[in-house]
């Protein structure tokens, strides 16, 4: 049950009846009474909101950022009309408008109502529970009950990073027409023959061949195809850290943004994650890896394994990297490295590149993975991946006042350490791209290229 | 802990059907009925007490019918039993109805009648025994005034009133009074004066007054004691009729004649206020009911990465750690020079400087100083040094 304004209306006008009647006190008996006879009136004859039957339909995939409509059809089995307002709820984050939608549904007919949810977060998001107003014929009180209509939406990573994959795919298809200046290496296959021409490479001249016909032949070769990749993204409490400006002009749920004013949100002035920006990367790597013909394989891992997937079919494997992505969320409990390899070596048979999506926090590097390490690079090429933070790059240039300064030494500190462990791991075999939120994706991905081009992999 | 399953993980829950959620009468009523059979019998249980016990006179300080032990129950029953006609009323207009020569008045609060009322006291022509106060005295008992007080106790007669003397010690005290001389007799005195006068003749007229300064000898508690009865006997038995006037249950108005702000306004208008605030909790209720439940949802946290860095240099801006900081600093420096000046990542501190000073062109003592010098002094030390890196490295680079 509710009441509406127009009870309180019929309320306060009472008032006046009051100040003129002749006998006040029962004038004021008298209004209760019939103000409790409207509201039971309206109670009575309101279209039942128990009955009603709701269905759901529309999308279940959104990418952040973007949004996307649900629809809600309203069923009414009853034999009244009801008519008021309906509340779909979503967790805040969902973003969903408008908060409250009019509803008129007569007996026996149904209804389509559209929310359109703008999510602010990624992962998985369920809806509440839809309450309905029905107002009685009055409009003075409102019969009111919450229905379960189950339906999620997943909310994808944006992977904003897409805007390089042409230029990392023409670079790729470079490397692949490059066939001759390419050097023979370990990971290249052979491809064709055809004839010399000035400039190549005398060591690849096919004798046997060149004897067979009158001409100077050439071997070509080209980069191995069907390697492995297999990404691993540190979920553990690194992972957490705000890092960056967050790319996504998005409204933190809470706090209204001013488009008047064109203030940075304050959840942009947050950052994102370093899990999304490794998120980010990793896709951009995935989708290069898959046209470059490599097969990309999935580990997300702190504690335990959180998310597996194996890039079994070549054509869905991106979409389905995204869908494992989404509900991830950084724990805030110290990533076991010494499992993660254990999971990694149980898994992955065969020797592949192995990219470790995490922060070079010297910490937790030295008990965690630097132990463990050569037992990992001794079957895989290790590449670990990490977001620097812009910000320190920031602190480190402050001059002219002593706290500037005394956070400079700190930042340089920080900077020394990681380049220390740069260093360590480097002489441990692995590559190390650390790079700022923005450059990690671009960075990445070229040193992908390297390795392939190189024939390392 | 809770582990997810590893793997492709379940696609968004398939659409159900929709179930209401919402308590229905039925359930409310089943999950209310115990607080409204609770509520139903605490009702019921006050409405009983009430009906039961009626109006109390419980508490009420010589009250001829409290028997508790401020009142004067024991007293009345004396009186009665030696047949003296006791009237317990409370309003001025019954003591007018009960007044005459054959009657006694003892009155022992005033504070609840108006200066009228008071006046119509005065003109009264029985006798009077006043209780314990002094500010009704000019009226009731011209001239007798209050003088000071002394303590509570057992004190002797010391006096000729054969009421005081029969009935020997008494518990008095409380208020005492100047004696106007002639035509009145004090008794029970303390330092400053007695505590009981008698005045006859006189001072006031046909009718005989008495004034105590304090009424404990009459209560239930103390009448057993000294010869508190014997006291209160003489002193409240000498006329046939003794009309006890008790402070009625309402205070009479004050200010007789002027109308309260109150009594002013029209009934209307106060219950225009009362329709206005049951318009209010409408509205309350309007406003109050939300569509649906506070949905509530699991944030993850807002933590910057670079506070662990923010977090170290105000550590060492605390301590004020020059040490630290200018060797972080140098450091650094020397960790950006060394490739720039060609040298291997081990290079020892004199090659270092060799190679910056010839390649910045400054004086090798000073880039010395700048890269291996002491701990700067102060924190404008440390700034000047920050600066002085900065310019080795610029000077390295341009040249």
């Amino acid at each position: 049950m509710a009441l509406t304004g127009r009870a309180g209306l019929i309320a306060a006008l009472g008032a006046i009846v009051v100040l003129v009647a002749p006998r006040p006190a029962y004038a004021v008996l008298g209004l209760l009474l019939v103000l409790g006879a409207l509201v039971m009136v309206d109670l009575l004859f309101a279209g039942g909101v128990r009955p009603l039957r709701f269905r759901r339909g529309g999308e279940r995939l959104v990418r952040l950022g973007e949004s996307v409509a649900v629809e809600l059809i309203v069923e009414n089995p009853g034999r009244r009309r009801v008519r008021g307002t309906v509340r779909d709820a979503w967790p805040p984050s969902a973003g969903a408008s408008p908060r409250h939608l009019r509803l008129d549904v007569p007996a026996g007919e149904r209804r389509r109502l559209v929310t359109t949810l703008t999510p602010t977060r990624r992962g998985d998001r369920e809806a509440v529970t839809v309450t309905v107003r029905s107002l009685g014929p009055l409009g003075v009180a409102a019969r009111q009950g919450s229905h379960r209509v189950p339906w999620a939406v997943r909310v994808l990573p944006p992977f904003l990073s897409r805007k390089h994959l042409p230029a990392k795919l023409s670079k790729l298809r470079e490397l692949e027409g490059v066939h001759p200046a390419l050097v023979r290496g370990q990971g290249t296959e052979f491809d064709s023959l055809r004839e010399y021409v000035v400039g190549d490479d005398v060591r690849s001249i096919d004798w046997r061949a060149t004897a067979r016909r009158a001409d100077v032949v050439v071997r070509t070769w080209r980069p191995e195809r069907d390697r492995r990749v297999l990404i691993v993204l540190d979920t553990g409490r690194t992972s957490a850290g705000r890092v960056g400006t967050s790319p996504l002009p998005l409204p933190h749920p809470g706090t209204p943004v001013s488009p008047a004013t064109g203030a940075v949100p304050a959840s942009a002035a947050a950052g994102w994650p370093r899990l999304d920006w490794s998120m980010d990367a990793a896709l951009l790597l995935a989708a290069l890896a898959t046209r470059a013909g490599d097969r990309v394989d999935f580990l997300a891992h702190d504690r335990v394994a959180r998310a597996w997937t194996s890039g079994a079919s070549r054509t869905d494997s991106l979409s389905a990297l995204v869908n494992v992505m989404a509900p991830l969320e950084a724990e805030l409990v110290e990533a076991d490295a010494e499992r993660m390899v254990a999971t990694v070596m149980s898994r992955a048979r065969r020797r592949c590149l192995v990219v470790l999506l995490t922060d070079l926090n010297p910490a937790a590097m030295d008990q965690g993975l630097l132990p463990v390490l050569p037992q990992l690079s001794s079957r895989h090429l290790v590449l670990v991946a990490a977001v620097a933070d812009p910000r320190v790059a920031e602190m480190a240039a402050g001059r002219g006042t002593s706290e500037a300064v005394y956070d400079a030494a700190a930042a340089e500190h920080l900077r020394g350490e990681r380049a220390r462990l740069t260093a360590r791991l480097r002489r441990h075999g692995c590559e190390v791209v650390d790079a700022t939120p923005d450059d990690l994706a671009p960075a990445l991905a070229d040193a992908y290229l390297a390795l392939k081009a190189a024939g390392r992999l | 802990m809770s582990v997810r399953p590893v793997g492709v993980q379940a696609p968004p829950r398939a659409a159900g059907t929709s179930a209401p959620v919402s308590p229905t009468p039925r359930g409310l009523w089943r999950g209310g009925r115990g607080f409204v059979a609770l509520g139903l019998a605490v009702l019921l249980v006050a409405v009983v007490t009430a009906l039961v016990t009626g109006a109390s006179t419980e508490g009420r300080r010589l009250d001829p019918a409290d028997a508790t032990l401020t009142g004067s129950k024991a007293l009345a029953r004396l009186l009665a039993a030696r047949g003296v006609r006791v009237e317990r009323v409370s309003t001025v207009e019954e003591v007018e109805r009960l007044d005459g020569p054959d009657s006694q008045l003892l009155v022992y609060d005033t504070w609840s009648l108006s200066p009228g009322d008071l006046e119509r006291l005065g003109k009264t022509r029985a006798d009077r025994l006043i209780i314990g106060f002094s500010s009704a005295l000019p009226v009731l008992a011209p001239g007798i005034t209050a003088r000071g007080s002394t303590s509570l106790r057992s004190r002797e007669p010391g006096c000729a009133l054969p009421a005081a003397a029969g009935a020997g010690s008494a518990y008095l005290g409380g208020l005492t009074f100047d004696v106007p001389g002639r035509g009145a007799l004090g008794c029970y005195a303390g330092p400053d004066g007695p505590s009981l006068v008698r005045a006859f003749g006189p001072l006031t007229g046909p009718s005989a007054v008495t004034v105590a300064g304090d009424g404990s000898f009459m209560t239930n508690q103390r009448l057993a004691e000294d010869g508190n009865a014997a006291l209160a006997l003489n002193l409240a038995g000498t006329k046939p009729v003794l009309i006890w006037l008790v402070p009625g249950d309402t205070p009479a108005a004050v200010g007789s004649g002027r109308a309260t702000p109150g009594e002013l306004v029209p009934a209307g208008v106060i219950w225009a206020l009362v329709q206005l605030v049951v318009a209010l909790l409408v509205v309350a209720l309007w406003r109050g009911r939300r569509l649906g439940p506070v949905v509530v949802e699991r944030l993850p946290v807002v933590v910057r990465a670079a506070e662990t860095v923010e977090g170290r240099g105000r550590l060492y801006r605390a301590r004020r750690a020059r040490d630290r900081a200018s060797a972080a600093l140098r450091a650094a420096s020397a960790s950006r020079l060394t490739p720039r000046l060609g040298l291997p990542g081990d290079a020892t501190a004199d090659e270092i400087v060799a190679a910056a000073a010839l390649k910045s062109g400054q004086d090798a003592v000073w880039v010395r100083s700048v890269m291996y010098g002491p701990i700067p002094a102060d924190d404008a030390g440390l700034v000047a040094l920050a600066g002085h890196l900065d310019t080795l490295e610029r000077q390295v680079r341009e040249s």
